[in-house]
Formats: structure tokens, sequence, C-alpha cells
């Protein structure tokens, strides 16, 4: 088990390093190294001779068949299959199957790991059992053996129809590495240092601000540091004598007053000037920052706006809006407060090390070793703190997603009586929580006696070794308070140093998400000549189109019809067979991996995405409002819509009769995603609202399913109107909703099963009439 | 009207009167009592987390997946057919259980994991944390960024080096 772990490692990050060349175009070349990994000498001394016909295929697993991590091989030369397994044994078995008896090469795609299976005459032989990291690697050898055995064959080769992936990647291209959920590129390839130079970039149309700003802070904190030297020379210059020359019953220096006044409004005139250029100063960089991220938030939210459907799918809503408001205000306090507080830290730091030295260099040494101390013991207790505080937090959490789950679920709960599990439940919950809180206080009790104690046993240090100096005549009384006053300023800004690297890391990853976004190019782009169309007939036609979500299914598998300008086209299949997938093409939410989606005889992809969407218009089974009022939601679609047309929209819709009944009429507000009217209301709105903007095409996926009849048969005369005269896709269960159809498509697992009109499929007596018959049954059912 | 009884629905069949064989293909052979013979067929568990011996599902091994038969408990089955069954299972849903981490790398949200399993030691990213699910009684399911399901009993019977690592994870 030994080679387990690092082998295949250093091989898959091999194999990754060659995907990243990898085009379209020289994909054949590519695809031969990346197939075959180098083979370990006691695999190769098991080979038999393959002087004639060099390895095509050459990849190890990372399972043995008994289920042990560990490598078998899977070998392919233009004329034969090797497998060498290792089943228990100490030697590797080979099994060698010519090419060309091979009827069928599968993958069985299992739960956790994967097994390449092949079908020759008789037989079906396992040749590789492997775990899903390894399964892009083996789906690509298998279309390559496939491929061999074609050629050995002698048969024709097949056009290209295997699944491309079009989900998002888990893996880095480049080196192999795990992407984060949260973002698109790898979290390794990434420069630190650039990041934060580039987030400097955003600061330099401020420059002259943020140059002013630190040049006060440099001059501030020089004079913040020369309090405790000014009271040495009170203490020594005037105090002192002054003390002295009265307890031996000597007249006090004459000058001595008004020394004491000059002193006194040095300290003056430094308290007022720090603390007011401090506020103007604190003012400016807030300023700063502030400008710098609402550049930044603005630029992110407008391109995220340019994004495409797919990133949005893929990405948790939370996450996206953590980085539009979290991540930025770190980068805000990054700018505004980190960059100067680290400046401000280090040169205190530098300041006071160098005056403490020049003044008595013996007993800085002596007492500043508690210094480090201290700090190493806030790190660590720090880091056990937050850690604890950590688990804390997340116990919390589990709290609040209880009650997220149970308050707005109370009716269910309250219903099936379950109200005292779910009491227990909490309790349970609540005591972690309890017990995690309970360790953090232990620390936190810690912690503080413990910064006393050595912050403590400093100043006592300092007051021994100081009090002897004294006594020896080497160091005067305004040397040990001024010693001691710096020690005790002297902690802060080491602490804050010591978490330079976690504050530069912390701010540098907050870029990096926000610029992710930035990154992203659009993945539906417009390419560069694209045209612009003002009128369409629409005309759809959809040719050899194979599109996958993930890269394993098809969910549309070599689909192609021809749709006539006008013409309603009625969708029917089982859940899941691919109906929302082909309307998410025509809406072009994706592009086709294979084949083409034709409108008036163009690639869609040769027209800009604006003016297709501006010509199509969407009711989805579940609409999505925006909290605002009726008129508003309606006009969505055409910003600058007339009241009458928002009017005669609402009509054609048979909406309009229930809205003027609302107290507030077209003002009424709709509520958080339309939550305050009713299910078949928020459905007539939206068709309102997609028939407001006249679009040439109009498509309804299951537009009345979660509607009563009584609605339905609304929303349906509603239709019947809207239907003239556009192209429309309709996709609906019942298929009575679908009588005005000219033609019927079915669709079941990807492809069209049948295609026709009514008649038609009904003397086919095939699936739609099957479907036909049940609905017809289904219905007399309720009318008895 | 008679109340419809919702266990008429189960397709349960006697483990003592089928059985289940490997063709020479090396596909699932499903002989039921009726003499009738499905093939190929995949075996599905009801609940590959908290009970995998019961309630073994007989699918179709196609794209519908249609329940052939239920077979509640499979120690109940013939000797061979039981053997079979075992096999096609073990295969079917692989999860090794691990006994011990070795370490636990932090970078940028993505945790490598090395650590010990009952199929030996293998290194593995995750990308949240939300790919680590929690259940009663300390039990841990992670699934890493790839798909592969990993499994922990019991983590507080762990070493002590395994729980503080875990406990920042969980
Ligand atoms: N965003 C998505 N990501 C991954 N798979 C998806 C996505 N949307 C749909 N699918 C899958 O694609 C197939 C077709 O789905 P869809 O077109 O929505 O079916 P329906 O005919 O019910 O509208 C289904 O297997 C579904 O699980
Ligand atoms: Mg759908």
């Amino acid at each position: 088990m030994s080679q387990s772990d690092d082998v295949p490692l250093q091989v898959r990050g091999k194999d990754r390093s060659n995907q990243s060349s990898m085009s379209d175009g020289k994909s054949e070349q590519s695809n031969q190294e990346l197939l075959v990994e180098e083979i370990p000498a006691h695999i190769q001394d098991l080979l038999p001779d393959l002087k004639n016909s060099p390895l095509e295929v050459a990849l190890a697993t990372d399972l043995h068949f008994s289920g042990n991590y560990g490598q078998d091989w899977l070998l392919a030369t233009n004329d034969k299959i090797i497998a060498a397994q290792q089943n228990g044994l100490p030697e590797y078995q080979l099994q060698q199957i010519d090419l060309k008896q091979i009827d069928k090469v599968e993958i069985l795609n299992l739960h956790g790991n994967n097994i390449l299976k092949i079908r020759i005459a008789n037989q079906g032989i396992e040749l590789a059992r492997f775990s899903k990291r390894q399964a892009d690697k083996f789906n690509e050898a298998r279309f390559k053996i496939e491929e061999l055995i074609q050629t050995q064959k002698g048969e024709d080769q097949k056009i290209d129809t295997r699944p491309k992936n079009a989900g998002r990647k888990t893996r880095c291209e480049k080196c192999g590495k795990a992407i984060p959920h949260w973002s698109e590129i790898c979290t390794a390839c990434i420069d630190k240092g650039k990041t934060i130079s580039r987030l400097l970039k955003y600061a330099v149309p401020h420059w002259k601000l943020l140059v002013g700003g630190l040049m006060m802070m440099l001059v501030l904190t020089s004079l913040g540091l020369t309090p405790p030297w000014i009271n040495k020379m009170l203490m020594d210059e005037v105090l002192v004598p002054a003390h002295s020359a009265i307890s031996l019953g000597q007249p006090v220096s004459e000058n001595a007053g008004f020394l004491l006044l000059k002193y006194i409004l040095w300290l003056f005139g430094i308290t007022i000037i720090t603390n007011a250029f401090g506020a103007i100063r604190s003012y400016i960089m807030s300023w700063a920052g502030q400008h710098i991220t609402h550049d930044l938030r603005t630029e992110t939210y407008s391109h995220l706006n340019t994004l495409s459907i797919d990133y949005y799918h893929k990405r948790d809503t939370g996450h996206i809006m953590a980085r539009m408001t979290h991540d930025v205000e770190r980068l805000q306090d990054f700018i505004t407060h980190g960059i100067q507080s680290m400046l401000r830290s280090g040169i205190m730091v530098v300041g006071m090390s160098c005056i403490l030295l020049w003044q008595n260099w013996r007993l800085t040494l002596l007492t500043m070793w508690t210094v480090p101390l201290l700090v190493a013991l806030t790190i660590f207790i720090g880091k056990l703190y937050r850690r604890y505080h950590h688990i804390v937090w997340r116990r919390v959490e589990k709290i609040s997603t209880i009650l997220a789950s149970t308050i707005p679920g109370v009716r269910v709960v309250k219903v099936f009586g379950r109200e005292p599990d779910e009491i227990e439940r909490f309790n349970l919950h609540s005591k972690h929580v309890l017990e995690g809180g309970l360790v953090v206080s232990k620390i936190g009790a810690f912690y503080h006696p413990t910064m006393g104690f050595l912050m403590g046993l400093g100043t006592t240090l300092v007051w021994w070794a100081g009090g002897r100096q004294i006594l020896a005549g080497t160091m005067s009384i305004g040397d040990l308070t001024m010693f001691l006053s710096y020690m005790w300023q002297f902690i802060g800004p080491v602490q804050e140093l010591s978490r330079l690297n976690e504050r530069f890391i912390r701010a540098a990853t907050s870029a990096e998400r926000v610029f992710e976004i930035l990154d992203t190019a659009p993945d539906i782009a417009n390419k560069v000549d694209t045209t612009h169309l003002d009128e369409i007939e629409g005309e759809i036609e959809f040719k050899d189109v194979i599109f996958s979500y993930d890269g394993e299914l098809n969910a549309l598998d070599g689909v192609s019809f021809h749709v006539n300008p006008g013409e309603m086209i009625g969708l029917a299949g089982h859940s899941g067979a691919g109906k929302s997938t082909l309307i998410n093409l025509i809406t072009r939410f994706y592009d086709v991996n294979h084949g083409q989606v034709l409108l008036d005889g163009r690639d869609i992809r040769d027209i800009s995405v604006e003016s297709l969407r501006s010509h199509i218009g969407v009711v989805l089974q579940d609409p999505f409002l925006f909290n605002g009022s009726v008129a508003e939601n309606i006009s969505y679609s055409k910003p600058d819509a007339l009241p009458h047309e928002i009017i005669a929209a609402a009509k054609a819709a048979n909406a309009h009769d229930f809205i003027v009944q609302f107290s507030d009429g077209y003002d009424t507000v709709v509520g958080e995603r339309g939550a305050r009217v009713s299910g078949g209301e928020r459905q007539r709105i939206s068709i309102a609202r997609a028939i407001l903007k006249n679009p040439s095409i109009l498509i309804l996926d299951e537009a009345t399913s979660s509607v009563d009849t009584e609605t339905e048969s609304k929303i349906q005369e509603a239709l019947e109107r809207l239907i003239q005269g556009r192209t429309v896709f309709a996709i609906a269960h019942r298929l009575s909703t679908l009588k005005y159809s000219n033609r019927l498509l079915i669709l079941g697992h990807g492809k069209i099963e049948e295609f026709g009109t009514h008649n038609e499929l009904l003397e086919l007596d095939g699936v739609y009439a099957g479907l036909c018959k049940k609905q017809a049954e289904l219905s007399q059912i309720r009318v008895i | 009207m008679d109340t419809i009884n919702i266990e008429d629905e189960l397709k349960f069949v006697d483990p003592q009167q089928i059985e289940l064989k490997l063709n020479s293909f090396g596909d699932l052979e499903l002989h039921l009592p009726d003499g009738t013979v499905h093939t190929p067929v995949v075996p599905a568990r009801s609940f590959p987390l908290t009970d995998v011996t019961h309630y073994i599902a007989i699918q179709t091994d196609n794209k519908e997946r249609e329940e052939i038969c239920l077979i509640e408990d499979m120690e109940q089955l013939s000797g061979e057919s039981r053997r079979v069954l075992e096999d096609a299972l073990e295969k079917a849903y692989f999860m090794p259980v691990i006994s011990r981490l070795q370490a636990i790398n932090r970078r940028f949200g993505v945790t490598q994991w090395k650590v010990e399993t009952d199929r030996g030691v293998i290194v593995f990213d995750l990308s949240s944390r939300s790919a680590i699910s929690q259940f009663d009684g300390g039990r841990l399911l992670i699934k890493d960024i790839d798909g592969n399901r990993y499994e922990i009993p019991n983590y507080l019977q762990l070493d002590p080096k395994s729980i503080a690592l875990i406990e920042t994870q969980v």
C-alpha cells in the first residue's frame, strides 16, 4: 500500500499539466500524452515485446479489484488491450485481449468508484477499477480504445457524440489542485503580491489624498513618540533638581518655573496636534477607502450582471452575496485601517527601539526580552481562542439552522405532533453551545491574568534593574520613567505587526474572490462579429443538438427539428426529459455542445444575445416577481411602457380584473418574491410582463401547472389570444393545455420520441397516444 | 371505501425463492419464483448509510431503473445468491472507512485530508465544509471534490489527534 498515496498523485499532477496545453485543434496529439503515463519498471518487465506497436493507452488506476488502494494498469496498443492486475497476490496478473474481439467498451458508473468493462463474443471482462478522481482520465481512455477498435476492424469512425463537460471544474487544469467551491479559478495559482498590487491600482485615482494622509500619519506618529521623552526632560531638568533642592533646604533654581511651563506647553501642543490632525487624517483615509471600495463594488456588480445563468447555477446565492458585501468590506478595512496601522506600528517599533537603545542599551536589552515573550503568548492564546471561538460560532450557527427550518415549518411540526422532539433537538444543540462557550470562557479567564502577570513582571524588572542603575548613579529618574512608558507602549504595535502576515493574506484572499468575479468571462459571450436583428420571423431549427450540464449525461442527445414562424409547438415528456433544457438553449442561457440552434436560418451564436432575448418572452412555472408594485413588475420587460400599455398587457393576460380589485390597484406592492399575491395571480402578472414586450417567440414552461383548473382556464383564454402571430413553445403536463398546438414534440431521455400533429400522433399510436388515453381515463374518473 | 394498505405497494419477494447469478458477461441475472428471468439488473440499497443489508432493491439496468423486487433481508438469500449480491453491492457502493487522520492542510477553503482507511492510505480534497455530513452518534460521511465517499462510524472513538483535527472541520 505504500505506493498508493504518493505515486498516483505524482502521475496525476503530470497529466494535468499536459492537459492545460490542450485545445480542440490539437487534441489528438495532447490526448496521446495524456493517456500514456510512465510505467514503473516492475510493470514494464512483465509486458510482452511491444516494439512493433507503441502504447496508445497506459494508465494507472488507484484501486485494485479487491477495493484496496493501489495501482493496477490498463494498457492498449493498436491491436490489443493489456490489463495488469494485482488481485491480492504479490505478482501482477496480465490479461491480453485482441481489439478485434471486442464488441463493446463500457464504464460502469457506480457510487464512489467506476469500473471499465469490455464485452467480447460470450464474455464480459472487468479490466480496471478506479476512484472518481480518475473518472475523466478513463473516460478519455475508453473513447480512445473505441477508436482503436474501429480502426482495427476497419469501420468508419462515428461522429464524436460524447458528452462534454459544460459544468464547473473541480480541479485546476494547470496544477491538478482542488478548486474551492466558491472559486472559479485555482487559488494555488494566484500570486498574492500581484493581487495586492492589482488592488492598489484602484487607489491610483486617489493617490494625492492617500500620499497626503500617509505623510500626515508619518509626522503624527513620530510626534506621538515624543511625550515620554519630554516627561524625562521634565523629570531630570525640572522636577528632580527642584525636589532635591527643597529636601536639602536650598532655593529652587529661578528658571524652573519657566522650564516647567515650557515642557507643559510642549506636551499640550503635541496632544492638540496629534488629536486634531489625527481626526483629519482618519477622515481622509476613510474617504479614500470608501471611494475605492465603491468603485470596486459597482464594477463587480455590473460585471455580475453580464455573467451567464450557468455561473449562478453553479454557486450558492449566499456566496455571491458574501463577496459583494463581506469581502468588499474586508478590503475597505484593509485599505483604510490595515495598511495604515501596519505602517504606524512599524514606525513606532523602530522609533522606540532606537530611542531606548540610544538612551541606555544595557537596560533595554535587560528588560525588553519580556516583550517577545508577551507577544508569543498573545499569538498562541489568540490562536487557541479564535479556534474555539470559531467552533462555538459554528455551533451557534447550527442553532440558527434549526430555527430557520422549524420556525417556517412550524405547521408541519404541529400537524405531526413533533414538538417534543424538536425541543429535545434544540436543547441538545444548545448544550453544545454551552459547553463550547465555557471552554472559550476558560481560555479568556486564563488569558488576561497571564498577560497581566507578564506585564507586571516586565515592569518589576525595569524597576529593579533601573533602580540599581540609579543607585549606581549611571541613570537618571527621568530615564526610568521614560523606559516604563515606552515599555507599555511597545506591546500594541508589536502585536499588530505579528498579525501582519495573517492580515495580508486575508486581504489578498478577499481581493482574489472579488477579482475572480471580474475575471470570469461571460460564458455566453457575444462573438465579435454578431449581428443585431431588429425584426425576426420566428423560424426555429435544431440541428443535431447535443448538450450536457455536467459532462456525464446528455440532457439533450441528438435533437433535430424544424419549426415554422407563427407555429405553436407543444412540448411534452416525462419530467427530466429535457424540455426546459431545450428552452434554455433557445434563450441561450446555455450554448450547445454539438450541433446548431438556428433562428431564421442563422446560428443563434451569430446573433447578439441582447437582440435575441429582446424577441423572446418567457413565462415560468414559478414566476419571479420583484418586491415592487404590480405596475413595476409588469413593466419590467419594457421600462418605458405607458400606463395604458401596462393595462392592455394585463387585460390580455386576464389579470386586469383582479388587479383593479386590489385596494391599491396597479400600485399594490407584491412583497418579497411576490409573496403577497396568490400563485395564479403571480402567474398572470408574469404573463402580462412577457406579453408587454410583444415578443415574436413566446415560451411557456409549465406556466399553468401550479394553478387550479378555474384559474387555468382563465390563463388558457389569455394564452389563446396571445399566441396569434407568434412562434410559441408551450410545455405542459396536462395535455389539454396543448390543445391549440399546431404540432407536438414528445421528448424522452433527451431524444425526440415523436413529432407531429395531434391526429398524426394518435394515428401513430405511440407515446403520445398512450398519454392521451391515460389522461382521458383520469378525467373520466374526475367526472364520476 | 376500503382503506388502502400502503404496504401492498412493496414488491417484497421471498429471499429463499429467488436466485441471483452472474451470467457469462458478468451481468447480474435475477430468477423470480414464477420462472421469469431479468437481466441485466442492478442492486440498490435503500439505506446505504444506515442499513446496508436490508431493503435491497433490484432494478433494471437502464435509464428508467424500474424496481423489479425488494429484498427485505439479504442474509436470508441462499448462499450463492447472497455472495453474488454482496459482491455486486461492494462494487456499487465503494466507501472506505477512515480509521485515523494523519493531517489536514487548509488552503483557501480547500482542505486536503491525508487519512488511513480500511482500504489503505489516501489523500483527498474537500472543497467546502458542506462536504461533511454529520449524523447522530458522531457518525460522519465525507464526500470529496471528485465524488468519492468516505465514512467515519464514530469520530469520537478515534485517537485524540484525529478527533482534534476533525473538530476543527465540523
Ligand atoms: N442546472 C442543471 N445542472 C445539471 N443538471 C441539470 C440542470 N438542469 C437540469 N438538469 C438535468 O438535465 C435533465 C433534463 O432536465 P430538464 O430539461 O429540466 O427536464 P424537464 O423536461 O423536466 O424540463 C435532467 O436529468 C436534469 O436533472
Ligand atoms: Mg422543466
